[in-house]
């Protein structure tokens, strides 16, 4: 065989590698078609920079960010925002080594993250910035229930393990007329480290009266059987008869799954809905300091009609030291995000919308980023 | 094989009548026909399993000319549309650049071990790391480029990057196909040439290799069918884009498996759970397609014995 010949069978290979990559020249989908034609070109071209802007962060946010940044698109369509969904700790520490733009985040940053973050934005702080209200239900799979009400000190039990039996008496008191199976109560949690985690056991120390024994942690130390991720608690209780989990509303709803009503002590059990979980967030106390907007939540509130199981997701950004054009996008991207716009289009993904008077500071903290 | 077909003629006639009488060896030839046959049947039982539920639940988003050629940009999960053409990109350019990288360390490397090096201390301390690199898990070599790509010089998570984690999980394979491909070149070959005063390095590029070449293609071609599918460097190495990002050294780039991983959490949507299936589907069929091509290059490439 010559070179000739292996020339030609190797340019023939390469040429047949090519041929199959190149054989159609790719584009992006067409927006959809729910924007007007006049609206979609440019109506805000001055607010709209070019240019790549890459994020990272917590899975409970990601339906949300993916849907907004759809609904930018339509707005600025020069700008791709990319969004990788690995959790809050992945993003926290993606963000502090330099490899994205903004974090995702279910919790405001701990000091020593604080420390590695300024360190990260060239000395200057970054900023927890507020974005979307995830509820968190408690959802059930029990035959010929489909509407439960639980407390405080009575889930805080459940998933703690010391009531076993649906027929428990302590959710019969709750729950007068419905007829519960004596079968035992699966519980399922979370065996990865989430930020839904946290926030719930934070619930159920905070309103389980004592029930709950462990610490808040992302590490689920109560009773039950692990499944990975939001998805997998959900198809857990989903497949499994007599089970019990906490997840994001949106897992919950998008499974079928009945959804617990929760008492927080008002007298009144109350259903989860966008609003009552707005509420809730209402009760919250700030907890940064200077133009940080980390929140506190009161999770024992018994303010009338909250939905008291909620996280808030974050966007942790740097306010100061970025490059102008990726700053430039940066707040042309989380302006949209807490604009009126950009929140609305989350109730239909079961997440909340900011309260207004939340949403005015989030956006003042954001046109300060410079 | 042989010692059946050559005693055949002496027992010509006879044999039916022998296999007949003989209940006992007949029992055992067919217990072990069945026993053979059953295990075979066994083995394909989860191969045709996975292939007829990827292929019936990934097909129909296949027939829409878009998969194609489309990417996913503003596409959610609850919403229908949008293509795989951002993870067909990416998944083939980051092959690309493994194979640049990788085949020729191999190939030469391989030339080494078995035209210069036999023998010698060197080749077996070679031979030796390339039989460790054999059993590094992906997620070692993702880390190790991590190390050294991100915390030691400062870079940023790229394409180029996972490509590099793939040259250590190729490298291994293709040098041990071409290290047996070359091996299996008869000297007569390579004597030959020399005796006819052509110098070494000319007979190698000449005679040795054009003779492998097919074979060298074939494990060229399996190497990046063992890689494509690779999904722990890409998880590391590489942020995932629902956008078309053709530059290997800056951004976020889709691929293949971290486009399955993605939507893998949102399955109780259907339109999420389509693209899952037709993902996985789509790399099926792109190694199927390298694997054809190898066969392909294989035989047009085989020297002719006249």
């Amino acid at each position: 065989m010559s070179v000739n010949r292996l020339l030609r069978v190797g340019s023939v290979a390469v040429a047949s590698l090519g041929v199959l990559a190149l054989s159609a020249c790719g584009s992006d989908p067409e927006p959809s078609g729910s924007s007007s034609p006049g609206s979609s070109t440019s109506s805000a071209g001055a607010e709209c920079p070019q240019g790549t802007l890459n994020a990272e962060g917590s899975s409970a946010q990601k339906n949300a960010i993916d849907e907004v940044i759809s609904k930018y698109n339509e707005k600025c369509a020069d700008v791709t925002v990319n969004y990788n969904p690995t959790g809050s700790g992945a993003g926290v520490k993606q963000f502090n080594a330099n490899q994205v733009d903004f974090a995702g985040s279910d919790s405001a940053l701990k000091p020593d993250e604080m420390t590695a973050a300024t360190k990260r934005c060239g000395g200057n702080p970054a900023i927890d910035l507020p974005m979307v209200i995830g509820p968190v239900a408690i959802a059930i799979n029990v035959d010929g229930v489909d509407k439960f009400v639980l407390d405080g000190p009575t889930a805080a039990k459940i998933f703690q393990g010391t009531i076993k039996t649906w027929n428990d008496p302590a959710i019969a008191k709750l729950n007068p007329g419905v007829t519960f199976p004596s079968a035992p109560i699966s519980v399922f949690f979370r065996s990865d480290e989430s930020g839904t985690t946290e926030n719930f056991t934070k619930y159920l120390k905070a309103s389980g009266g004592g029930a709950w024994t462990g610490e808040p942690a992302k590490k689920w130390t109560g009773t039950g059987a692990g499944k990975e991720k939001s998805a997998g608690v959900a198809e857990g209780v989903k497949s499994t008869k007599n089970s019990i989990t906490y997840v994001e509303w949106s897992y919950a709803v998008d499974n079928k799954l009945t959804i617990a009503q929760i008492d927080n002590g008002s007298g009144t059990p109350i259903e989860l809905t966008a609003d009552s979980a707005g509420k809730a967030l209402a009760a919250a106390q700030p907890a940064g300091t200077g133009s940080d907007l980390a929140l506190k939540l009161d999770y024992a509130t018994k303010a009338a009609g909250a939905y008291p199981i909620i996280l808030v997701t974050y966007e942790i950004a740097c306010t100061k030291g970025l490059p102008a054009e990726k700053t430039a996008l940066v707040k042309s991207f989380l302006s949209y995000f807490v604009s009126k716009d950009g929140q609305a289009s989350l109730t239909d993904l079961n997440y909340a919308p900011l309260p207004a008077e939340i949403q005015t500071k989030v956006d003042a903290a954001i046109q300060a980023i410079s | 094989m042989t010692a059946i077909t050559e005693n055949k003629p002496a027992y010509d006639g006879q044999a039916l009548d022998l296999t007949g009488k003989s209940g006992a060896r007949a029992f055992k030839n067919t217990l072990a026909t069945v026993l053979i046959v059953l295990a075979f049947l066994i083995a394909m039982i989860p191969l045709l399993w996975i292939l007829g539920t990827v292929i019936s639940k990934g097909y129909h988003l296949l027939l829409n000319a878009d998969w194609w050629s489309q990417s996913q940009r503003g596409i959610t999960v609850r919403r229908q549309g949008g293509g795989a053409y951002h993870a067909i990109m990416g998944t083939l350019i980051m092959s690309l650049i493994t194979a640049l990288i990788a085949v020729p360390i191999a190939v030469l490397g391989a030339v080494y071990l078995v035209e210069y090096g036999k023998g010698t201390r060197a080749a077996r301390v070679v031979s030796f790391m390339i039989d460790i690199l054999t059993g590094v898990p992906s997620i070692v070599a993702a880390l190790f480029i991590y190390a050294v790509w991100i915390t030691i010089f400062g870079f940023n998570r790229v394409g180029f990057a996972v490509s590099l984690s793939l040259v250590l999980l190729m490298l291994p394979v293709v040098l041990r196909s071409t290290e047996e491909m070359l091996k299996l070149v008869p000297d007569e070959l390579r004597e030959a040439s020399y005796a006819l005063g052509v110098p070494k390095w000319k007979t190698i590029m000449k005679v040795v290799v054009p003779t492998a070449f097919g074979g060298i293609v074939t494990g060229v071609m399996l190497g990046l069918a063992r890689v494509m599918g690779e999904t722990a460097p890409l998880l590391i190495l590489v942020g995932y884009s629902k956008n078309i990002n053709l530059n290997p050294f800056n951004g976020f780039m889709g691929a293949l498996p971290t486009m399955i991983n993605q939507d893998r959490t949102e399955l109780a949507l259907q339109p999420a759970a389509d693209r899952v299936w037709a993902a996985a589907l789509t790399l099926i069929l792109l190694v199927l397609v390298l694997n054809v091509l190898a066969r392909l290059v294989a035989r047009f490439s085989a020297i002719k014995s006249k």
